[in-house]
């Protein structure tokens, strides 16, 4: 149902979004993940965006954590200090039993790129319009994120454009 | 703490900031949890002795914990005798 006209490409990398969540310990999928599933699938026009502009998904994943630190030092912790304390044991990620639901920013990131898959007369959902749902999230976690990487939703949906003609001409 | 490692965005009364926060310390409380869970079980603290610490049931912390110590620990838990399946 939710995969319902994904291409391979853009499949491939929202089951990747949910190993990079994993991974990072976040208990829901956020549309951060979806970024870092994209980067990390490294297929499709919106990996080729990315990339373009400087997006690595060491970068991402740096960032993500870097978020992380930040918003525990507004509350006078140090991830650095907690991670020193705990020795080897800790690790941010989840274990392969814990189920990771889809956060509503997710969904709405999904159900965005539907629409634009529609505006665009498109019939398959690739990746280049999960990338337009993710920026879509104004006040998300991923537009914050490429924000301190430099890169603006607008520059973003530009560059993706311009690839996307690139591939049909 | 000095004046670099305060956030930028906002102040303590912008919301998103304390709500994010909230979720910055319960994903890092999970993580802690489970570092210093297998730090006492490789210690040989047995379940029971874990659990009363952390103020819960016995149960409680090897539903939790067991499953991904033991598979990260195969083989006989540290100083504890064997037990049935």
């Amino acid at each position: 149902m939710m995969f319902v006209r994904f291409t391979n490409k853009s499949r491939t990398s929202v089951e990747a979004a949910f190993e990079e969540a994993r991974m990072l310990g976040h208990d829901a999928l956020g549309d951060e993940d979806l970024l870092l599933g994209i980067l990390r699938a490294d297929e499709g026009v919106a990996a080729e965006a990315l990339y373009s502009l400087g997006v690595t998904l060491e970068d991402a994943r740096d960032e993500c954590e870097e978020m992380l630190s930040d918003a525990l030092s507004s509350t006078g912790i140090s991830l650095e200090d907690i991670r020193r304390e705990a020795g080897e044991a800790f690790d941010m990620s989840l274990p392969d039993d814990r189920k990771i639901p889809y956060s509503p920013r997710a969904k709405n990131a999904l159900v965005r790129a539907r629409k634009e898959m529609r505006r665009l007369g498109d019939n398959h959902l690739g990746t280049e319009h999960v990338l337009v749902g993710i920026v879509g999230n104004e006040d998300g976690t991923a537009v914050r994120l490429l924000g301190r990487l430099g890169v603006s939703p607008e520059v973003l949906e530009e560059r993706l454009f311009e690839l996307r003609e690139r591939a049909d001409g | 703490m000095d004046e670099k490692t305060r956030t930028r965005i906002g102040g303590p009364e912008d919301p998103r900031e304390g709500l994010e926060a909230v979720v910055a310390l319960r994903r890092t409380l999970e993580a802690l949890e489970a570092a210093q869970v297998e730090n006492a079980f490789v210690a040989g603290w047995p379940w029971a002795r874990i659990a009363e610490v952390l103020g819960v049931s016995k149960q409680a912390v090897h539903k939790k914990h067991a499953k991904r110590i033991r598979a990260k620990y195969p083989g006989e838990p540290p100083k504890r005798k064997s037990r049935g399946a």
